[in-house]
């Protein structure tokens, strides 16, 4: 998983920004409470904390194999307009 | 509510215990109950639980509501029995769960919305049953439609009007966008039982305007138990896109087909698909339909699509031409996507594929540069160098060689230089643009696989980086490996400068110069080597352990040389004192023979020794060994001294410690007496404790013909120190068994190899015919290829494949040539030498300096310098 998703931070974050970054999610994770959780926030931090192995994910990070939808995953899931019937038959409570 | 108090009588209350009056008031209740006059038997109950306010008045009571509840379902009035529920679960918490039954009741009952709703006509119905009626409006009435054309109530009801607008406003959020302001709804207040249909429209609209907050809080505000709550859970997993399952299948399928896949995601799926179907025509035809969607739906991105496709495309060998006229034209080839292609060929094995992906790294660095990604003299352009450097690693060398050689021949015609196929260029580069350690490291790492590389690239890390131990160390053992001691010393001295403590540094100085001392011997220059002999005499590691003999074995020798005959006298009586005369005689022949003074000390043979002296010959050879190890002193023990060593080790097994078996165990591999380098590494075993694991790789060099044995002792000993974090024994064990490829399905787990362990343990006696010792055929298995293996298991075996590995080992390339004078038949039996020395575990290097001081002319060296020459 891209440690920059993980720790939830800009590409261009600071080393500042990172270690803040950090921190905070290792408070949500706390590796007690959500062992897997906090290994991949450890591990993404490992990775970006270091500035020339931030520079190499940087550079090296692209998946060509990657699914062709994830071109398309910052676009906002669809909100199809359906009518009042599928909204009514929950609405009735079956 | 009046204080209950609490009767001791209560549960007999229509028997014994209640006073007259009470139990015949309670009697006359129960008695208008079964007569069927509810209605005054309620009356009653309440008056008596007035009077007395008791637990046992409250249960009459509710028996009395109970029985006219039921008499009002009876006649079918049942928005008054649901009301009067309502009431006595109210008033009367406790009584809640006998009036469940009353209300399932209540809610089978059919009931039609005009009957609902019909008394709200009546201007004096009581308040109460008017707050009933509107709570079941509230809960239960969904079809807005039908309760804003029901004919019960007046057209211009308030109740008729707010459905109808409600109903319209509705029907337009759930089929288009609908703006906020449309939806105040002023016909709906918010007392009315309709108020949540107001929230829960607004709600829809501001969902599908993508405003989640606002949508978050007309959901909350909606109350809990209306018919409108229903739907709440939906829209919010709606909004966080959680995949957790629907409550109802009515709400699974709205939200699959609120959210249901777009047709551009359902035609990348499908070419996803096709790409992994690997059909040609189903991807062509499917590009086709991604990028009309695409242009459709989102052509911001379509650019970067046509190139992700590209990629895929060439990764998967379709033809360009096919993919272009399907794409309606070519990709875009940006920097962008030089670093995608690049990615997708470099993830290829294919060496083809590899060499283009290192080409598109560079045409990307270009490219990069020139759209202002990053600068051409950055970081990021020494990391793009490096990951070049690193693909050509990933290369067979002939085809590496190959393309070079291609790449000169181009150069010399077009004049383009293809520097991307010279990993020795990459690394200068990356070097020059980011001088950081770790680029030099890597270049270090390549090349020392490179016979004299390894110091050029050290020489140039130590000028850029001066203060950098590693490159020191490097030129430090490279200048000792060709014998330039006075260079090894002069960066000795700047380790020391950078790091005095570094482990590398300790003891160097002491073998450097004993290096130098011997090579001045072995030069004739007996005064220089007692320069250094002086020299190490002052160090204070010179007079550590063993260290004062070796340091007068070597005056001796000097002394010798020099003609210095009294000296040279007393310098070998101080060794004999320091040793004894059997480990004093090994100690001198070996620094004699390794500074070519042959002539001024020889062995002599084992029989001139004493009985003392012979029974002290494995201790002696135990630590002649230690010293040549540490001094690189070349170590010749006779046969017939090793045999003797054999035969006297039984006795002092138990006075030798552990550092001392393993010299002696090394020392019998080395001389290729299997069953002493068997019982030493029995005794070493036997001692347990931490040294055992190297112990049981010197059983695996010790069991020389039986290679099932050695291989599985040698894992064992590879998986132990695994887990010791011995690397260095790790690495040896390994060592052992690389390129035995018959065994590489033999893998061992963590207690396997402890197994092993316990079983070479019990296994003192060395293999002979009658007892072999230990098998491990359960963990060799039946995969072994070997000829007896298959024979084992009943499957063909051709002749020639009894001929093991190494029955053709003369026919290999060792990488030597035999001297141009040496007889044929000798040459035969020198190449037989080196195939047993290679069974033994010893390295070509390591035999032709045991056999033959100075080692004969390397092929490879003499070819490199004649490449150097061109």
């Amino acid at each position: 998983m891209d440690p920059i998703e993980v720790l939830g931070i800009s590409r261009n974050a600071t080393d500042e920004e990172i270690r803040a970054a950090y921190l905070l999610k290792v408070r949500e994770y706390p590796p007690d409470r959500a062992p897997e959780q906090f290994e991949k926030v450890r591990d993404a931090y490992e990775i970006l904390r270091d500035p020339r192995r931030r520079l190499r994910h940087r550079l090296f990070s692209v998946d060509p194999g990657a699914p062709l939808a994830s071109l398309f995953a910052d676009e906002a899931r669809p909100r199809r307009f359906v009518g009042p019937g599928p909204w009514l038959e929950v609405l009735k409570g079956k | 509510m009046p204080q209950r108090r609490f009767d001791s009588n209560e549960t007999s209350l229509n028997a014994v215990g209640g006073t007259p009056s009470k139990a015949a008031t309670e009697a006359g209740v129960r008695q208008l109950i079964a007569s069927g006059d509810h209605k005054t038997a309620l009356e009653r109950a309440k008056e008596l639980h007035k009077a007395s306010s008791t637990i046992a008045s409250e249960a009459l009571l509710v028996d009395a509501y109970a029985e006219r509840i039921r008499s009002l379902l009876r006649r079918n009035l049942t928005l008054e029995a649901q009301s009067l529920i309502d009431l006595v679960r109210q008033r009367y918490p406790t009584a809640r769960t006998r009036l469940d039954e009353l209300t399932a009741r209540v809610v089978a009952k059919p009931r039609s919305l005009d009957d609902l709703v019909r008394p709200l006509n009546d201007p004096g119905l009581v308040a109460a049953q008017r707050a009933a009626i509107e709570r079941v409006l509230q809960q239960d009435v969904w079809d807005l439609a039908a309760l804003a054309g029901c004919e019960a109530l007046p057209a211009d009801h308030s109740l008729r009007k707010g459905a109808a607008a409600l109903e319209r406003a509705f029907v337009a959020a759930t089929n288009g966008p609908v703006a906020e302001d449309a939806l105040s709804l002023p016909e709906v207040s918010h007392r009315s039982p309709l108020a949540p249909w107001k929230l829960l429209t607004r709600a829809i609209a501001s969902f599908y305007r993508g405003e989640d907050e606002s949508c978050r809080r007309y959901l909350d505000g909606i109350e809990p138990q209306s018919a409108p709550q229903r739907v709440v859970p939906t829209i919010k997993a709606m909004l966080t896109g959680e995949a957790a399952a629907p409550p109802t299948p009515a709400a699974g399928a709205l939200r699959a087909r609120i959210t249901r896949a777009s047709t551009l995601r359902s035609a990348l799926e499908a070419l996803d698909q096709a790409f992994a179907s690997a059909s040609k025509g189903r991807i062509l035809k499917a590009i086709r339909a991604v990028l009309d969607q695409c242009q459709q739906v989102s052509p911001g991105q379509l650019e970067s699509l046509r190139q992700h496709i590209s990629v895929r495309c060439a990764v998967a060998d379709l033809d360009p031409a096919k993919v272009v006229v399907a794409m309606g034209g070519p990709s875009r080839h940006d920097a962008t996507f030089l670093r995608l292609f690049a990615r997708g060929m470099e993830e290829s094995q294919d060496p083809e594929h590899v060499v283009v992906a290192c080409r598109l790294w560079e045409d990307f660095r270009h490219a990069a540069v020139q759209e202002g990604w990053f600068a051409a003299n950055g970081r990021e352009a020494a990391a793009l160098s490096l990951h070049i450097a690193d693909l050509l690693r990933r290369l067979p060398e002939e085809l590496l060689r190959e393309l070079q050689q291609r790449a000169y021949s181009q150069a010399k015609a077009s004049g383009e230089k293809m520097s991307y196929l010279f990993p020795e260029e990459m690394y200068q580069r990356a070097c020059a643009l980011d001088p950081h350690p770790e680029s030099f490291s890597q270049w270090m790492d390549w090349a020392a696989r490179r016979p004299g590389e390894a110091e050029r690239v050290a020489a140039a890390w130590h000028k850029i980086r001066p203060r950098d131990i590693e490159p020191v160390l490097r030129l430090m053992k490279e200048a000792e490996a060709r014998g330039a001691f006075g260079s090894a010393l002069g960066y000795l001295a700047k380790v020391e400068q950078i790091d005095g403590l570094h482990s590398s540094a300790r003891g160097t100085r002491l073998r450097l110069l004993a290096g130098s001392a011997l090579r001045r011997l072995q030069q004739k220059k007996p005064v220089l080597a007692a320069e250094n002999l002086a020299e190490m005499s002052a160090l204070p590691e010179a007079q550590q352990g063993d260290r004062p003999a070796f340091l007068a074995a070597l005056r001796f020798v000097v002394s010798a040389v020099c003609g210095h005959s009294e000296e040279a006298a007393a310098a070998r009586a101080d060794v004999e004192r320091l040793l004894g005369s059997a480990a004093a005689a090994m100690l001198v022949f070996a620094v004699a023979t390794t500074s070519k003074q042959r002539a001024i000390a020889h062995l002599g043979s084992v029989g001139d020794l004493s009985r003392t002296e012979r029974a002290s010959l494995p201790a002696a050879l135990a630590r002649v060994t230690a010293l040549a190890a540490e001094m690189h002193l070349m170590l010749e023990v006779p046969g017939s001294w090793m045999i003797e060593v054999a035969k006297q080790f039984p006795a002092s097994r138990q006075t030798l410690d552990a550092a001392q078996l393993r010299s002696l165990a090394e020392s019998a591999v080395r001389a290729g007496v299997g069953d002493l380098a068997y019982a030493v590494s029995s005794a070493g075993l036997e001692r347990g404790g931490a040294t055992e694991v190297r112990f049981l790789l010197l059983r695996a060099q010790a069991v020389t013909g039986q290679f099932e044995r050695r291989v599985v002792c040698a894992k064992a000993a590879a998986v132990l120190a695994s887990q010791q974090q011995d690397a260095e024994l790790a690495e040896e064990a390994g060592e052992l068994v690389r390129g035995l490829f018959a065994f590489d399905h033999v893998s061992l787990t963590f207690d396997q190899a402890r197994a092993v362990l316990q079983t070479e343990k019990a296994a003192g006696e060395p293999p002979s015919k009658r007892r072999p010792g230990p098998t491990y055929d359960d963990l060799v298995g039946g995969s072994c290829q070997c000829a007896s293996c298959r024979r084992k298991r009943g499957e063909a075996v051709d002749p020639f494949d009894d001929l093991d590995d190494d029955d053709f080992v003369e026919d290999e390339d060792f990488g030597f040539e035999s001297p141009p004078d040496m007889p044929p038949k000798m040459a035969e039996m020198f190449a037989e030498e080196i195939a047993k020395a290679i069974r033994r575990g010893e390295s070509v290097e390591e035999f032709m300096a045991r056999l033959l001081p100075g080692g004969l002319p390397r092929r490879s060296t003499r070819r490199r310098k004649k490449r150097r020459l061109r």
